[in-house]
């Protein structure tokens, strides 16, 4: 069958098929990124913080900017290619096409890694600290330590797993040779295995015990800390033995025939004697629905299953009996007042289900015999043997924990305690956030002091990272004399070219990024200065700063001047100073959460066209020798989307990259 | 429309100028952002910059629906498709901006201001 109006032009709009089709398409193209710029509008004027002005390294935006237009140009001379029927020219042009949007993707994915790749912090006092977070590594002793880059951390971490198995290899043989044993070098399972380097972002925690709770447990952050436990050679074990009950009968037994206390434990104590016969410790059912947990049981996400089905069942089943209790009493109540309504008789009737309960519930908490609800056990508390460290994520943790606790509750009411004693796991370890900074933003500090009517230059100087508390806090106060002498020089240099207005207030000021903003450039300029002696004022210190093209995707930790001035100080954050800590992702605040949704979903647009035009350029060779018209159309079609594709662009390099 | 190989022949230089063009007004737009004598407005970057590159591209994009796009010459059906999708696109960022405009009032605002706080909020319980 042959379709009508692939290449003629319909009668009614003059119009061929695939062009009414792409036009429609494009219209709702426009409503789609227009309600996405409508949201980029909307977030940056209410934004209720400082928003990230001119944040994004300006040259892979401009490359990206040429190579988009070039294409643009080559994708509509392909198609006139093929109006004027050179199959050749054709092909080079629309090749040239698909490689630009190759280098676009290229160069949106090295933009993408700086992002994810960049650590920002807030600290309490609202102080934006970004930079490159350091590595750290977990070693056989169970110290922490901290290094600049993975690779450092990765190598440190070997190099102690090779000397710890080194030492215990050494150990077992002299204890082998002192019986007078063979020793053919250690197994698998005894040697220590370097862990995997880590971001210094996290919460290290150093637990005697941990409490599940049996309802919530989360079972993926369950299997990492296990995961993590057995790493370092230690295991979460429970402590004591542990019986819990989710069915009445096996707790207190039958109606007819009630199980008193002692009754129980004689009962409890000859299950115990049962499963200790057998050769492995592990969680034991017993009755219709009950569990005998014996003391060193491993932790396991199945047995905090098995727990919580008891649990559940024992809960289900207090929960029956206690509207059974009320389902009774109101009864009575009705049997001593018939006829009267039940809001008539509530002052005096005694409904209370609850206290007829506790009676069966005696000081310790125990259900007495012949109770009619069972004890529940919602938790379940495992040992840490040895303890140690855990790598903790933040955003696991329900609130910022403080040293003094000594204990952290996560999110899912898992609890991680310190012990008590000397020789106790001491919890919480130190486990400050550490990076080299390569910028610090103290605009919202400035804002904040403002809405408090307060100077922001003073509480500026006044927040965490000027003060002794912090340990590198000289150099900082350093870099901050500079700045200002800078930023003092350029309000000079503003009004002796501006002039002041009739009420002597300067013409044109500083900008606050100017002021409250140390960025990258800053690091590196003020870094050249104090190696070359230099002072702002002085003549040659202006040609120190780099300009905008330098640091092609952002700040280069890796670059050999920058390492070899140290331009990018340290800075440790105690955990407790940061307020929140993400990388530059959508989590870290609006801003970046609309750039990566118009610039992600602008970037399936790109590889989505590029398959398109790759269609046409390696498949339609048959086409072209049967309908050469046919095919003119279709690379037309694909080119009109083509050009939607870099018309929004032109709109969101300068919004994005240049505002 | 170029439809007519000798027509297309002729329209390409259009092309490749438009292009030249855009170019050119790339290097224009980061210039203003980026060069401090072609700095607009105050200091720094403000609603003039904003607005400077904001017109810039307008045009640019105007150039390349009217010339690559074909839109100079295209048939009555197209126009009335795309007024329709720019009118409903404007009309959805309109709603956004009708929500900001009309807050939900709580009734604890101060001096009217409709917005929810916190701070009355905690004093008033």
């Amino acid at each position: 069958m042959e379709i009508p109006h692939t290449v003629t032009p319909r009668k009614d709009n003059g119009l061929f098929n695939a062009k009414v089709g792409i036009w429609l398409f494009l219209a709702s193209e426009v409503m789609l990124f227009g309600g996405l710029f409508s949201a980029y509008v909307f977030m940056r004027i209410y934004a209720d913080y400082p928003w990230p002005e001119r944040a994004l390294p300006i040259v892979p935006g401009l490359i990206n900017t040429f190579v988009l237009i070039g294409s643009s140009v080559t994708v509509v001379f392909a198609w006139a290619s093929l109006k004027m029927r050179q199959w050749r020219r054709f092909q080079i042009f629309m090749a040239i096409t698909i490689a630009c949007a190759g280098i676009f993707m290229v160069l949106k994915a090295i933009e993408y890694k700086a992002k994810w790749d960049h650590q920002a912090v807030r600290v309490d006092d609202f102080t934006i600290v970004e930079g490159h977070v350091h590595y750290a590594t977990i070693l056989s002793n169970g110290k922490v330590e901290h290094f600049h880059t993975k690779k450092e951390a990765q190598e440190a971490g070997e190099k102690d797993a090779e000397t710890a198995n080194k030492v215990a290899e050494e150990k077992v043989t002299t204890a082998a040779k002192e019986k007078d044993e063979e020793f053919d070098g250690l197994g698998k399972a005894d040697l220590w295995k370097a862990g995997k380097p880590f971001k210094a972002n996290v919460v290290l925690f150093k637990p005697e015990t941990i409490d599940f709770s049996l309802v919530r447990a989360h079972e993926s952050w369950v299997n990492a800390m296990l995961e993590q436990a057995e790493k370092r050679k230690s295991r979460l074990v429970t402590a004591r033995d542990l019986f819990i009950y989710g069915d009445i009968e096996d707790y207190s037994g039958t109606e007819s025939e009630p199980m008193s206390s002692k009754a129980r434990a004689e009962q409890e104590a000859q299950l115990v004697k049962k499963f200790a016969m057998a050769d492995e410790k592990k969680d034991r059912k017993f009755g219709q629905n009950s569990l005998f947990i014996p003391a060193g049981t491993l932790l396991s996400y199945t047995l905090l299953e098995e727990a919580r089905k008891v649990f559940v069942a024992g809960r289900a089943h207090n929960a029956a009996t206690r509207t059974t209790i009320l389902k009774e009493n109101w009864k009575k109540v009705k049997e001593k007042w018939p006829g009267d309504k039940y809001w008539e008789q509530a002052s005096e009737a005694r409904i209370d289900a609850a206290t007829q309960l506790d009676e069966q519930v005696d000081e310790a908490g125990n259900c007495s015999a012949g109770s009619k609800v069972v004890s529940l056990v919602s938790t379940l508390s495992f040992k840490m043997d040895p303890p140690q460290p855990l790598i903790i994520k933040r955003s696991w943790i329900k609130r910022p924990v403080k040293e003094q606790d000594g204990k952290a509750e996560l999110r899912d009411d898992t609890s991680l305690n310190a012990g008590e004693g000397e020789d106790a796991a001491p919890g919480l370890l130190e486990s400050p956030l550490a990076l080299s900074v390569d910028a610090i933003d103290f605009r919202w500090v400035a804002q904040k002091a403002e809405e408090a009517g307060n100077d922001p230059m003073e509480m500026i100087e006044q927040s965490w990272i000027f003060s002794k508390a912090n340990k590198n806090g000289s150099t900082y106060r350093k870099i901050w004399k500079v700045h200002k002498k800078r930023i003092g020089q350029l309000e000079q240099r503003l009004i002796d070219k501006y002039g002041k207005d009739e009420e002597g207030k300067p013409r044109r000021v500083a900008t606050e990024t100017d002021r409250y903003r140390v960025t990258w450039q800053d690091f590196v300029h003020y870094a050249r200065a104090e190696h070359d002696a230099l002072m702002p004022g002085d003549s040659g210190f202006d040609d120190l700063r780099p300009k905008f093209w330098n640091g092609f995707a952002g700040p280069n930790h890796k670059d050999e001047e920058i390492h070899k001035l140290h331009a990018f100080p340290e800075l440790e954050i105690p955990h407790h100073k940061v307020s929140m800590q993400s990388m530059f992702t959508p989590k870290w605040n609006t801003y970046y959460a609309i750039y990566f949704t118009l610039t992600g979903l602008h970037g399936l647009h790109v590889v989505g066209g590029a398959i398109v035009l790759s269609y046409y350029l390696f498949f339609s060779k048959g086409l072209y020798r049967r309908n050469p018209e046919w095919l003119a159309n279709r690379v037309e079609v694909g080119g009109l989307f083509w050009h939607f594709v870099d018309l929004v662009w032109i709109f969101l390099f300068p919004i994005l990259y240049l505002m | 429309m170029a439809d007519t190989p000798e027509e297309i022949k002729k329209a390409q230089k259009k092309y490749l100028l438009i292009g030249l063009i855009l170019f050119v007004f790339t290097v224009v737009t980061v210039s203003v952002a980026t060069v401090p004598w072609l700095d607009f407005g105050e200091h720094g970057f403000d609603a003039r910059d904003a607005t400077i590159g904001l017109v810039i591209a307008t045009i640019k994009a105007g150039l390349v629906g009217a010339i690559f796009m074909h839109l100079s010459h295209e048939k009555k059906t197209i126009y009335v498709l795309i007024v329709i999708g720019i009118l409903m696109g404007i009309f959805l960022m309109g709603l956004t901006g009708w929500v900001f405009g009309d807050p939900t009032e709580y009734g604890n605002s101060v001096e009217g201001d409709g917005f929810y706080n916190p701070e009355v909020m905690a004093e008033q319980h």
